[in-house]
C-alpha cells in the first residue's frame, strides 16, 4: 500500500526564477579523465533534445542539464529556490513565447532543473521567467521514521510504485543500483543543494574508468549503496539512499551523471525492487499529456 | 620521458585567516545533530604533527595557521603554488621573523596550512602577513617512473620522506594505511594540485591516522581532478583532523599518483613516520 505521509500538513509556496545563462570563463577549457582538454556545452541555459527517459550519457557534453536551468537573480532568494524546490514540483513559464507551458522539477544542480516537452523546450531561452509551486520539504513517511525524505514532492511519492510492505519496510522500485565507489563530486555537500556526481559512467572512454553505469537514463530512480544522505552526503556502511538522475554526461573527471537525493535511511528499512520503468518519464511529461500535473494526481 | 626541469621558486604573500561563520553558528552532523564547528581555518593551538586526527573535537582542525589572500585569484595562486615543506616567514605582527613551513593545503576557496613552533603560533594573530617561498609545482625527480605524477611537494623535502625508487623501475612509498576508494570524500572531482581529499574514516576504525602521515587511497587518479580509476593509487599527506560533517573527515593533500604497477605503497600501521615537526625544523 502507498506509504502514509504528512502531505496534508505541508506548506506550499510560490517561488519565481528565471532561465539562467550557461557560464564559462575566458580560458574555456577544462580537463577530462585522461588529461584531455575539452570545451563542451550542457550546463545552464536551455539544453535541447534530452528529457526524462533518454540516455544520460553518450553526448558531447559536460554536466548535461536536461531542459531549463533555473536560478533566482537575488542570491538569498536563489538559495530559497534551490532548497525549497522539490522533484515533481510543477513549474510554469511566465514570460516569452513559451509562457503558459508547464514542466516539472527533476532535481537540483546548483540550478533547479526543469524538464518540459521538446516543443516547449525549443521555445525557451535564457531570461524567461518561471513560477515554481514549491512543496515537499518537511515531507515525512509517517510509518517509516528512520527514512528521511529529501527534495521530494508528495506527488512523486504518490506516483512512484511500491510503498509500505507488511513487514514494515518501504518498497522502492529502482532502475539501477549504484556502488559506493561511484560517488564523486558532491560528497560532503548538503543534501538539499546540487547533486552527487557518479563516476564510472564515461561512455566511450577507458575500461578502467567504468563502474558499469553508462546505461543510466535521465530520470532514473537509483539506489546508492552505503550512502547516508539524511543530513548531507556521506559514506556509511549499512545505509541506503534513493535518488533520481537529474544530470547527465560529464567529461570533467570525478564528475558524472548525478542523482538528486530523495530518500535516505538504514538499508534494512527498504525493500528494493529492480524495475527498468522506475523513471520520472513513467509519471511525468508523458507524450500527449496536456500540461497536466502529477502533483497529487498520481499516475496518468 | 621529458627532460628534468628546474623548479622555480616564487615568494607569495598570504595572511593568517580569521575563522568565519554565516548567520547561524550551527552545522549538522551525520546524525542530524547541530554543532558549532571549531578549528575550521584560522589559527589552531595545541595541535601538532604526529597527533591523532581525532585528538580534538574540532572540525577540519589543522596543526598551525591557515593562510589566505583577500583577492580570490591571488588566493588560488597562493594555494596552487605552495608546496609541502616550503618555508614560511611571518612578516608582520608580534611573531614577525618567525619561520615555519607549509604542511598542506585545502580546497574550495583555498587555504595553505602552515606549521610554526607553538611559542610562535601563540604570538600570531589573524591578519598577520606570512611570506611563502613557493617551490615544487612542475618538479619531478629523474627517477620517477613516467606514469607517476608528483605535485605539491618541496624538492628539498622529498629525500626525507619514505619515498624511494626501486630497482625494478617502480617507486615505493611507505604509508600509514592503504584505504579503499569508497572512503574518498569531499575533494573528489576537484583539482588535486589545489585541494585536499577528505577521508571518510571514523574515530575507532582499525587504523587511526595521525597528522603528517602519508596515506594511500586506491583506485583514485589524482593527476588532474581526483576521480575513480581502477588500478591506480594516490598518496597524500594527512593535513587536518576529522569532521562531524557527512562526507568529510581527515584530509590528505595529494603528492603522488599513478598506476599501482608503478607506484607501490607499503602500509606500516605501527612504525610509519611521514611528515614530522623535526623534518620541518619546527621543534
Amino acid at each position: 500500500m502507498k506509504a502514509a505521509t504528512n502531505a496534508s500538513r505541508l506548506v506550499s509556496q510560490v517561488l519565481t526564477g528565471e532561465v539562467w545563462p550557461a557560464l564559462a570563463d575566458r580560458h574555456g577549457y577544462r580537463i577530462g579523465p585522461d588529461g584531455q582538454p575539452f570545451l563542451l556545452p550542457g550546463m545552464g541555459g536551455v539544453t535541447l533534445g534530452v528529457h526524462c527517459g533518454d540516455a544520460a550519457t553518450g553526448y558531447a557534453s559536460d554536466h548535461l542539464e536536461p531542459g531549463a536551468s533555473i536560478r533566482h537573480a537575488d542570491p538569498a532568494a536563489n538559495m530559497a529556490v534551490q532548497f525549497l524546490s522539490c522533484v515533481g514540483n510543477e513549474v510554469t513559464v511566465t514570460s516569452g513565447p513559451a509562457a503558459g507551458a508547464t514542466g516539472h522539477v527533476i532535481g537540483q544542480h546548483a540550478y533547479v532543473l526543469v524538464d518540459f516537452t521538446e516543443a516547449e523546450t525549443a521555445e525557451l531561452t535564457t531570461g524567461d521567467a518561471v513560477s515554481i509551486a514549491a512543496v515537499g520539504q518537511g515531507l515525512r513517511l509517517t510509518e517509516h521514521p528512520s527514512i528521511v525524505v529529501k527534495n521530494c514532492s508528495p506527488g512523486l511519492i504518490a506516483a512512484m510504485p511500491g510503498g509500505s510492505t507488511q513487514d514494515g519496510r518501504l518498497e522502492v522500485h529502482v532502475a539501477a543500483r549504484i556502488p559506493a565507489e561511484a560517488m564523486g563530486a558532491g560528497v560532503g555537500m548538503i543534501s538539499e543543494y546540487a547533486n552527487t556526481d557518479l563516476m564510472g559512467a564515461y561512455a566511450g572512454l577507458g575500461e578502467d574508468l567504468s563502474l558499469g553505469l553508462e546505461s543510466l537514463r535521465v530520470g532514473d530512480i537509483v539506489a546508492m549503496a552505503d550512502q547516508d544522505h539524511r543530513f548531507g552526503r556521506g559514506y556509511r556502511p549499512g545505509y541506503l539512499t534513493i535518488g533520481v538522475i537529474s544530470t547527465g554526461q560529464c567529461m570533467l573527471f570525478g564528475h558524472g551523471p548525478g542523482p538528486s537525493s530523495l530518500l535516505s535511511g538504514p538499508a534494512e528499512a527498504f525493500r528494493i525492487l529492480d524495475d527498468p520503468a522506475a523513471n520520472l518519464a513513467s509519471w511525468y511529461h508523458r507524450p500527449g499529456r496536456p500540461g497536466g500535473s502529477a502533483e497529487g494526481g498520481g499516475r496518468p | 620521458m621529458s627532460a628534468q626541469l628546474d623548479a622555480v621558486a616564487v615568494n607569495l604573500l598570504g595572511s593568517v585567516e580569521h575563522p568565519e561563520f554565516g548567520d547561524s553558528p550551527y552545522r549538522v552532523d551525520a546524525e542530524g545533530k547541530p554543532y558549532v564547528p571549531v578549528g575550521d581555518g584560522g589559527i589552531v593551538l595545541g595541535l601538532a604533527l604526529g597527533d591523532s586526527v581525532f585528538a580534538l573535537d574540532g572540525d577540519h582542525a589543522a596543526p598551525g595557521a591557515c593562510l589566505t589572500h583577500r583577492d580570490p585569484a591571488a588566493r588560488h595562486a597562493l594555494v596552487l603554488y605552495s608546496c609541502i615543506g616550503n618555508e614560511a616567514v611571518v612578516r608582520s605582527g608580534a611573531a614577525s621573523g618567525a619561520k615555519g613551513a607549509v604542511i598542506g593545503k585545502r580546497g574550495e576557496a583555498g587555504r595553505v596550512i602552515t606549521g610554526f613552533r607553538q611559542a610562535d603560533l601563540a604570538m600570531m594573530r589573524p591578519g598577520d602577513q606570512v611570506s611563502v617561498r613557493a617551490r615544487g609545482q612542475g618538479f619531478r625527480p629523474g627517477w620517477l617512473p613516467a606514469e607517476v605524477s608528483m605535485m605539491s611537494l618541496d624538492p628539498d623535502l622529498l629525500a626525507a620522506l619514505p619515498i624511494a625508487a626501486a630497482d625494478d623501475g617502480t617507486v615505493g612509498v611507505g604509508v600509514r594505511a592503504v584505504l579503499p576508494s569508497r572512503l574518498a570524500g569531499n575533494g573528489l572531482g576537484r583539482p588535486a594540485a589545489g585541494w585536499d581529499l577528505d577521508l571518510q574514516v571514523r574515530h575507532g576504525d582499525d587504523t587511526e591516522l595521525r597528522l603528517g602521515d602519508l596515506v594511500a587511497i586506491e583506485d583514485v587518479d589524482g593527476r588532474y581532478n581526483m576521480g575513480y580509476r581502477s588500478g591506480w593509487v594516490s598518496v597524500g599527506v594527512v593535513v587536518h583532523g576529522g569532521s562531524p560533517l557527512p562526507g568529510h573527515g581527515p584530509g590528505m593533500t595529494p603528492i603522488l599518483t599513478g598506476p599501482r604497477s608503478a607506484l607501490v605503497t607499503t602500509p606500516d600501521v605501527g612504525g610509519h613516520a611521514g611528515l614530522t615537526a623535526a623534518l620541518l625544523k619546527l621543534q
